[in-house]
């Protein structure tokens, strides 16, 4: 019994690589369901995200290896002329569970400790479980993953902090202004990377965002996406910036859109109180003078990836805890996989005691009445059940070689006179 | 007055085991704020907890053996602010769930008992025992007031470093670790407040006590100059900050400065002149 992984990632495949090899829901549910009715494997499961497309097969013949996979997978999305075997990975056995588990954890992402590779992972279970190539094995993985992922994220500090430009800029104002749903927010411009900042103001409570755009039916579908519904015309917003203790920028302009002399202003009608300037425009859009004011923080897209590029240090230095619990996880998955393979040993020694214990009964059924036939029935289950307590407990107990198994699988059978097994788990 | 700590072994024991377990508090909140140790996390705030009813059950015995006397003297007093700095830090750290400020005010609270603690060993006079409801209002309240004034200046030192940090795009362990600057400014207000509100007290009590006793008491006497001119300043700050808007930057150096001053007083008056104010029939 084996488990294998092959498949494409960031780490492996440049990007054009990974779109060419990755499947969708549909294709993901066809190819694991020929692989199963086909025979080529007992169970199957793949992930395909936008990095990787990784597949986890348990083989059901001695001739499906890691080779075999990667041609299956190639020829399946009929890409032999730009994907060749070397844009994979290939790992086996216990290999194939640490690189699950890593995968599941985020320590193999892009971006270290991303948040959405675990729904992803969990969604690929999904449709192995519901295509019904998810047996015992890949069940067994997945949910040990999950459990790794949930312990990660509960014990380490892997996926704190912020990683993107929009959400450092909400990380920055949380460590100025305690409460943001009473902030009154100003967002200039209502493209994509002010929506984003906007979005994730909005998911941290902040209600009382305004936006203002020179194309006015643009920020009001923003605000109405949103749900704040408060659009600023464009022309006035100068007016009004004393009233915004948070003012977003993102612009697509040559000049400066907000000058040191009206910031000055406002924040003399504002009695000082602290503004945030967040300057997401490329060039950017605020003088950079503003800085120099009182109780003024102006941060654009180099400030902000200072944060990031902190963030990401500390979830560097998270690493060594989360490899410790995957390795301590990794252990108890190989565990229990070594006891699969003594299973079908417990199966037959029950069966063989159970068989005797029926011939001896028959032996008795017109001799005694129903009644004490009942009671020796009682009586030899539970001294049966004694009797194989041990060696039963024994199989189980974990193994830390696999090499060890054979050993005590065949002394048992020899002990105990069992036929050869027919089925591997 | 003899010192009757060097004649109590249990008692003297105990107030040099107080020191050890405040500077064991105050590592243990050291070691959380820098670190991520598991057992610093869980056992910082019962420690501090234990620290402060040693300290409290201390107190009962001392004062029991003088009648529940306050006593006057620079390591009774140093000892006070441990206990009341301590006291007010667990009160902030409960109702702000907010426990990365606890190194800076616990170790200014160990400090103090340290010194404390030195300076019982040190010392063969026990200083002047009080009694009354006046003296007692005025001795707590200034004691509570000094606390205030420590913790008004702790705090605004923290918010002046977070304030550089964030303004110089320094993201390091302070950023991470201390609460945002509108928590900081809060609390530094609320210091404030009970600062002056406990001044007030201290001030109003001695004038009643000073009615009271008949004893005349010179408006340059130090302590009582220091403690007319930070009274005034507070006072001031709360009513500036609403009316004209007086940003909590400026304030904070005032705030920082007046903590030093009175540190500095309190430490030099330990040394040149221990005594209670000079009064004069």
């Amino acid at each position: 019994m084996n488990i294998i992984s092959v498949g494409v990632n960031h780490k492996t495949a440049p990007i054009e690589i990974r779109e060419r090899i990755s499947l969708t829901e549909t294709q993901n549910k066809e190819f694991i369901s020929g692989l199963i009715s086909s025979g080529i494997a007992h169970e199957a499961m793949v992930v395909s995200t936008c990095n990787r497309t990784e597949l986890y097969v348990v083989p059901a013949m001695e001739e499906v290896t890691g080779e075999y996979l990667k041609e299956y997978l190639i020829a399946y999305k009929d890409a032999r002329n730009e994907v060749r075997p070397e844009h994979f990975f290939g790992r086996f056995y216990c290999g194939t569970a640490r690189h699950l588990f890593e995968v599941s954890s985020a320590i193999d992402s892009l971006i270290l400790g991303e948040g959405q590779i675990l729904g992803q992972v969990k969604n690929a279970y999904r449709i192995a479980a519901e295509t019904q190539a998810a047996g015992i094995l890949i069940t067994r993985l997945c949910h040990t993953a999950f459990s790794v992922a949930k312990k990660v994220k509960t014990k380490t500090k892997i996926m704190e902090g912020a990683v993107s430009v929009s959400y450092a800029a909400v990380e920055l104002a949380q460590k100025i202004f305690s409460n943001l749903s009473v902030k009154k927010i100003l967002l200039i411009g209502a493209g994509e990377t002010g929506e984003l900042a906007a979005k994730h103001m909005f998911q941290k409570n902040a209600r009382n965002i305004v936006i203002t755009n020179r194309t006015q039916s643009k920020a009001e579908t923003l605000a109405e996406e949103l749900g704040t519904g408060k659009v600023l015309p464009f022309e006035t917003y100068r007016d009004h910036l004393h009233e915004f203790d948070i003012i977003i920028t993102a612009v697509s302009t040559k000049e400066y859109i907000l000058s040191e002399a009206e910031m000055h202003q406002s924040m003399m009608k504002r009695k000082l109180k602290p503004v945030i300037i967040l300057d997401l425009g490329l060039p950017r859009n605020v003088d950079p003078n503003i800085s120099k004011l009182q109780n003024m923080f102006l941060k654009d897209i180099d400030a902000l990836k200072h944060i990031i590029d902190k963030n990401l240090e500390r979830r560097r230095a998270e690493l060594p805890k989360v490899k410790a619990i995957i390795d301590e996880e990794l252990v108890a998955f190989a565990q229990w996989i070594n006891t699969l393979k003594v299973r079908p040993t417990i199966v037959d020694l029950q069966s063989k005691f159970i068989e005797i214990k029926e011939k001896e009964l028959e032996r008795y059924r017109y001799k005694v009445s129903e009644e004490e036939l009942q009671r020796m029935e009682h009586l030899t289950d539970r001294i049966l059940k004694k009797i194989l307590h041990h060696p039963i407990k024994m199989l189980k107990a974990p193994i830390d070689t696999a090499d060890s198994i054979p050993s005590r699988v065949n002394l048992v059978r020899n002990i105990f006179d069992l036929e050869e097994p027919n089925q591997s788990y | 007055m003899n010192n009757i700590l060097l004649g109590n072994i249990p008692l003297l024991v105990l107030n040099q085991l107080l020191s050890g377990l405040y500077v064991f508090t105050g590592v243990l909140y050291g070691i959380h704020f820098y670190g991520d140790n598991e057992f610093a996390k869980n056992f910082k705030q019962p420690g501090l907890a234990m620290t402060v009813l040693t300290h409290l059950f201390y107190l009962g015995l001392l004062t029991s053996t003088e009648g529940y006397k306050i006593s006057y003297s620079t390591f009774n007093m140093m000892s006070m602010v441990a206990i009341t700095l301590s006291l007010t830090y667990l009160f902030i750290e409960f109702t702000t769930k907010s426990d990365k400020t606890g190194f800076f005010i616990i170790s200014f609270a160990a400090g103090a008992q340290v010194i404390s603690s030195v300076l019982t060993a040190l010392s063969p006079d026990k200083g002047m025992a009080f009694s009354g409801l006046g003296i007692g209002v005025h001795l707590i309240a200034a004691i509570f007031g000094f606390s205030a004034i420590a913790i008004a200046g702790l705090y605004s030192l923290l918010y002046l470093l977070l304030y550089r940090q964030i303004q110089h795009n320094k993201f390091e362990l302070l950023f991470q670790r201390l609460p945002n600057l509108e928590v900081l400014e809060k609390l530094t207000m609320h210091a404030v407040s009970f600062g002056f509100l406990f001044l007030s007290i201290t001030l109003f009590a001695g004038y009643f006590e000073q009615q009271v006793s008949g004893e005349s008491i010179s408006l340059m006497e130090p302590k009582l100059l220091t403690l007319i001119i930070i009274w005034f300043l507070y006072g001031t700050s709360i009513v500036l900050k609403p009316l004209i808007g007086w940003d909590i930057k400026h304030m904070a150096y005032v705030f920082i400065s007046l903590f030093l001053f009175v540190t500095a007083l309190i430490v030099l008056m330990t040394f040149f002149s221990p005594t209670f104010h000079r009064l004069t029939p």
